[in-house]
C-alpha cells in the first residue's frame, strides 16, 4: 500500500503490539512502581488575564516563573503553531503577542538564544507573515536590540536528521529538526483548537512541527506517534494559548464564526497534564476521551491521572 | 571615438542587471502585491504586444511600453538589439568568452538572414487568424522561460548541493560557508528548490541558440529572431545611421570584418540599416575615425534580400496552418487535467494571449504552475497548467495574475480570486485510506482552505480488507464550495497517485461566470 515509512509493516506492528503488551504486563506486575513514579503532583497554571501577553506571563508565573525552566545561557527553541496561512483572528496559529511574551520571558531568564520556527502546512513564507508571528518577533527583537539572541527563521530540509526513537510504539525512526534536537530547552507554544482527526490539538500535537518527511502518514497512528515523538524530544515547558479558540473546522479553520474567545492560558512542565486540563476547561472533554491524550497518559509520558495534577489559578 | 561603444556596453550590462533583478524578484517576498513591475521586459516587447493584440483581438493596456519601443525604433533604428535586448547581451557574453576563438568564416550564407523576416510574416499571419506562435521565437519570452524553467532551478540545485556539502563538512568549514550561504539564500537562491516539466528540453533549445555562435556571430539575431526582423523593418529609416566620410576611408575593411551583424556589405560604405544594431564597434575600431552615426543619409542600403514569393509563401503558410490546429480533437474534448491558473481567460482567448514566458510559473508560490507538453495541443505548448501533485494553488495568493504581461491571466483582487473555480476535486474511493477501510486519515480535509470546508468528513461504518466493520471518517467533496485549488491532491499522503484528485470539471473561466 505504501512505501518506506509505512507504520503497518508486519514487523512494526508486532513490535508495537509487543511493546504495548509489555507495558500492560509491567503495569499489572509492578503497579506500585508506576504509582510511586506518578505520585508527585504536577502544577498546571491557568491564567485568565486580560491580554495574550499578560495571560502568557501569568500562566508561567503560576508554575514558578520562566527561571524554573530556562537557565542562563540556554539555547531555547520556541515552537509556536505557525502552520497555516491564516490571520491571528482566525485562531489557527498561536497569537503573536503570546509568542513574543514567552520569548521575552526566556530572554529575561537568561537564555543565550531563543529560536522560533515551525514546519508549516501552507507556504511557509505566507504562514510566517499572515500569522503575524514573524512581524511581531522581529519587531520585538529590533526594538529591544536582541536581534542576535532572538531569531525567527524558516525550516530547511537539510537540517532534518534521521533520528532513531528507542522503544518506539510506532515510529522507530523519523527525520527530526536538528535545532530542536540540539536545543537545551524546548518551550512548546500551541494554540488550543479543534482538530478533525485528533479531536482537539494542544501541546502534544503541536510538536509535530519539528518532524520532517511525509507527516500525513503519521495520521494513521497519530496517538502512538505523538508519544514516540515526545519521548525522544521532551519539552521543558508547554504554554497553551487559549485566548481565541477555533471550535470547529480545525486545524486550519478560516471562518470567524467558528472562533470563540476564551481568554485563557495554561502552562505546565508536563505536556500531558496541561493538555488534559485544557481539554477539560476549554472543550469540556475528559482527557481520556481524547485519543492521543489518553494514549499519552496510559504510556506514562506524563501524568497518568487527574489526581496527580494541581491546578493553580490566577 | 570609443565613447559610444563604452556607453553601449554599459547599457547592455545595466539592462541585464535590471533584467536579473526583476527576475529574482518575481517571487513572493512577504508581500501580497509584488512591489516591482517584474514583467516589464515582456511589456516592452513589440512582437509580444503585436501578436497578443492581433490574436487576442483586444486592446491590451498592459503592453503600452511596447509602443514606446516601437516609436523609438522608428526614430533611432534597431538599437534595441544592440543596446537593450537581454538575450542579445547573453549571446554577446557567450561570444566573448566561450566562442572567442571560433573560426567561422562564411559558415552561414548571408541569405539566411531573410528567415527572420519569413518567420515574422508567418507569425503575423497566423496571429491574424488567432493562432499565436510568437512564444516559440520571441527572445524575451525565450529568455525568461529558459531562466525560469531551466537555468535558475539548475543553478539553485548546484549551489544548494555545494553549500549543503560544506554545511556537513567537518571543522570550521561551515563557519565560513554558512554566512555566504545565508547571503545567497536571502538574495539569490530560491526559497524552495523549483522543479519544472520540460526543463531539460527548454535548456537544450537555449543551448542551441548559444552554440550557433560557433558558426556565426549573433547567429540568432541575424537569421532567426522575429523581433529583430520586426525592429529591422521599423528601424530601416531611423535617424541614427552609420555613415562614412568617404574621403578619409582607406578601405581597410576592418569594420566589415568585425561587424557582429554582417550589416556592412560589399562596399564598406554601404550599411544595411535594418541589420545594423548600432553597437558602435565599427566606429570604435576605425583607424581613420571616419565612421559616424548621425541622421545624415549615407550610401543607400542594399535591398533587403526578401523575395516577394518568400514573403507571400510564409504569410500564406501562417494563415493556412491555423485550421489544422483548430481541428485538433482536444478542442472538443479537452484534457481533464488541463487546469489553468486562477483568472485565466477562456481557453481560446487565453492561448491567443499567453506568451509562454513562464512568469506565472516563476512566481507561483507552491511551484504548482508548470509548462504543458501537449495537454492543450501543440498550440498550447509551454502554457501554464496547475499540476496539483507537484504544487497547489495557494488560497490567499494572487501573484500569477499580477505578473502576466498580456492579461492572459487577469489580475484579480483576492476576494474575487478566491471565488474562481479552477476545477473540482473528487475522491478515488478505491484508494482513499478511510474509504478503502485501510486507516484513519483526514489530511485532505484539514488542508482544505475554503471557509466552509469543501471537504467534509462523515463518520461511517466501513468494511475493512480483513472483513470486519470499523468506523472511519470519510471525505466527501462539496462541489459548490470546492474551488479546485488542489491542495488536497498535493497533500494526500499516498506516495504515488493521490486518492483525491482535481480535474477541470466545473471550472468557471470558460463561462465567465464566477462561482459562489
Amino acid at each position: 500500500m505504501m512505501t518506506g515509512g509505512c507504520p503497518f509493516s508486519r514487523r512494526r506492528f508486532l513490535q508495537a503490539a509487543g511493546g504495548a503488551a509489555g507495558a500492560l504486563a509491567a503495569s499489572a506486575l509492578f503497579p506500585s512502581v508506576l504509582r510511586a513514579a506518578g505520585e508527585k503532583t504536577v502544577d498546571v497554571g491557568v491564567s485568565s488575564a486580560a491580554g495574550p501577553a499578560e495571560r502568557a506571563r501569568g500562566a508561567v508565573a503560576l508554575v514558578g516563573g520562566m527561571k524554573a525552566f530556562v537557565s542562563r545561557g540556554d539555547v531555547v527553541v520556541l515552537k509556536p503553531n505557525i502552520g497555516w496561512d491564516r490571520t491571528p483572528e482566525q485562531a489557527a496559529n498561536t497569537d503573536p503577542e503570546f509568542v513574543v511574551a514567552v520569548a521575552e520571558m526566556c530572554l529575561s531568564a537568561g537564555a543565550g538564544s531563543v529560536r522560533v520556527f515551525d514546519r508549516t502546512c501552507n507556504d511557509p513564507r505566507r504562514c510566517y507573515v499572515s500569522s503575524g508571528i514573524k512581524g511581531a518577533v522581529e519587531q520585538f527583537a529590533r526594538k529591544n536590540r536582541v536581534g542576535d539572541a532572538l531569531r525567527i527563521y524558516h525550516v530547511e530540509d537539510r537540517k532534518f536528521v534521521r533520528t532513531s526513537i528507542p522503544n518506539a510504539l510506532s515510529i522507530k525512526e523519523w527525520d527530526l529538526y536538528r535545532d530542536a534536537l540540539e536545543a537545551d530547552k524546548i518551550v512548546n507554544l500551541p494554540i488550543a483548537k479543534h482538530h478533525s482527526l485528533a479531536g482537539i490539538t494542544l501541546g502534544l500535537k503541536n510538536m509535530m512541527g519539528i518532524m520532517g518527511g511525509n507527516r500525513g502518514q503519521i495520521h494513521y497512528r497519530l496517538s502512538e506517534c505523538l508519544v514516540d515523538l515526545h519521548r525522544r524530544v521532551p519539552v521543558a515547558l508547554t504554554v497553551i494559548d487559549a485566548g481565541r479558540v477555533l471550535l470547529r473546522n480545525g486545524p486550519s479553520g478560516g471562518n470567524l464564526a467558528d472562533v470563540k474567545s476564551f481568554g485563557m492560558a495554561f502552562a505546565s512542565r508536563d505536556v500531558v497534564a496541561v493538555d488534559g486540563i485544557a481539554a477539560e476547561k476549554i472543550f469540556r472533554l475528559s482527557p481520556r476521551d481524547v485519543g492521543h491524550i489518553g494514549k499519552a497518559m496510559e504510556s506514562g509520558l506524563g501524568v497518568s491521572s487527574g489526581a496527580q495534577i494541581r491546578i493553580v489559578e490566577g | 571615438m570609443k565613447t559610444m561603444r563604452i556607453l553601449r556596453r554599459l547599457a547592455q550590462w545595466t539592462v541585464f542587471a535590471i533584467f536579473a533583478f526583476l527576475f529574482l524578484n518575481t517571487e513572493y517576498k512577504d508581500n501580497d502585491v509584488l512591489p516591482y513591475a517584474v514583467n516589464l521586459f515582456l511589456r516592452l516587447d513589440p512582437l509580444v504586444a503585436g501578436a497578443a493584440t492581433l490574436a487576442g483581438r483586444a486592446i491590451i493596456g498592459l503592453v503600452w511600453p511596447a509602443l514606446v519601443v516601437a516609436l523609438l525604433t522608428v526614430a533611432l533604428g534597431r538599437f534595441f538589439c544592440g543596446w537593450f535586448c537581454p538575450l542579445g547581451a547573453v549571446i554577446d557574453v557567450a561570444d566573448a568568452t566561450v566562442f572567442r576563438k571560433a573560426r567561422r568564416k562564411d559558415a552561414v550564407p548571408v541569405s539566411w538572414r531573410r528567415y527572420k523576416f519569413l518567420i515574422l510574416f508567418f507569425l503575423a499571419a497566423s496571429s491574424l487568424f488567432t493562432l499565436q506562435w510568437v512564444f516559440l521565437f520571441d527572445p524575451i519570452s525565450i529568455l525568461i522561460r529558459t531562466f525560469t524553467v531551466s537555468v535558475f532551478p539548475a543553478l539553485n540545485l548546484v549551489l544548494h548541493q555545494i553549500f549543503d556539502g560544506l554545511y556537513r563538512a567537518p571543522g570550521s568549514i561551515p563557519r565560513v560557508s554558512e554566512p555566504v550561504y545565508g547571503l545567497l539564500k536571502a538574495h539569490f537562491l530560491a526559497f524552495e528548490q523549483p522543479v519544472f516539466r520540460t526543463s531539460a528540453i527548454v535548456g537544450l533549445l537555449f543551448l542551441g541558440i548559444l552554440v550557433a555562435e560557433r558558426y556565426q556571430r549573433r547567429f540568432w539575431c541575424r537569421n532567426l529572431c522575429p523581433l529583430g526582423g520586426l525592429l529591422a523593418l521599423m528601424g530601416r529609416f531611423g535617424l541614427f545611421r552609420r555613415r562614412i566620410t568617404e574621403a578619409g576611408c582607406t578601405r581597410c575593411g576592418l569594420c566589415e570584418a568585425d561587424c557582429r551583424m554582417g550589416a556592412i556589405g560589399g562596399d564598406v560604405a554601404v550599411t544595411d540599416h535594418g541589420e545594423c544594431i548600432e553597437c558602435m564597434d565599427c566606429q570604435a575600431i576605425c583607424p581613420e575615425e571616419v565612421i559616424h552615426f548621425s541622421g545624415k543619409e549615407g550610401r543607400r542600403p542594399a535591398a533587403v534580400d526578401l523575395t516577394r514569393r518568400g514573403v507571400l509563401a510564409s504569410a500564406a503558410l501562417g494563415a493556412v496552418t491555423v485550421p489544422f490546429f483548430r481541428v485538433e480533437a482536444h478542442g472538443k474534448a479537452p484534457d481533464p487535467l488541463l487546469i489553468r491558473p486562477p483568472g485565466a481567460l477562456s481557453e481560446g482567448e487565453f492561448l491567443a494571449r499567453c506568451t509562454r514566458c513562464g512568469e506565472c510559473m516563476r512566481v507561483c508560490i507552491a511551484n504548482g504552475l508548470q509548462p504543458t507538453w501537449f495537454e492543450a495541443g501543440l498550440e498550447g505548448m509551454w502554457s501554464p497548467i496547475l499540476v496539483s501533485r507537484i504544487g497547489y494553488c495557494e488560497y490567499n495568493c494572487t501573484l500569477c495574475g499580477q505578473v502576466c504581461p498580456t492579461g492572459a491571466i487577469r489580475r484579480l483582487p483576492l476576494q474575487e480570486k478566491r471565488k474562481v473555480k479552477l476545477g473540482l476535486a473528487y475522491v478515488d474511493r478505491s484508494r482513499c485510506l478511510p474509504w478503502a477501510g485501510q486507516s484513519d486519515c483526514i489530511v485532505c480535509e484539514e488542508h482544505c482552505p475554503t471557509w466552509s470546508k469543501a471537504i467534509v468528513l462523515k463518520e461511517e461504518r466501513t468494511l475493512t480488507p480483513r472483513g470486519d466493520w470499523k468506523m472511519f471518517m470519510k471525505p466527501y467533496i462539496d462541489e459548490d464550495l470546492c474551488v479546485g485549488c488542489g491542495i488536497c491532491e498535493t497533500k494526500c499522503p499516498l506516495t504515488d497517485r493521490a486518492a483525491v484528485l482535481v480535474t477541470s470539471r466545473g471550472e468557471t473561466r470558460s463561462t465567465g461566470v464566477l462561482a459562489r
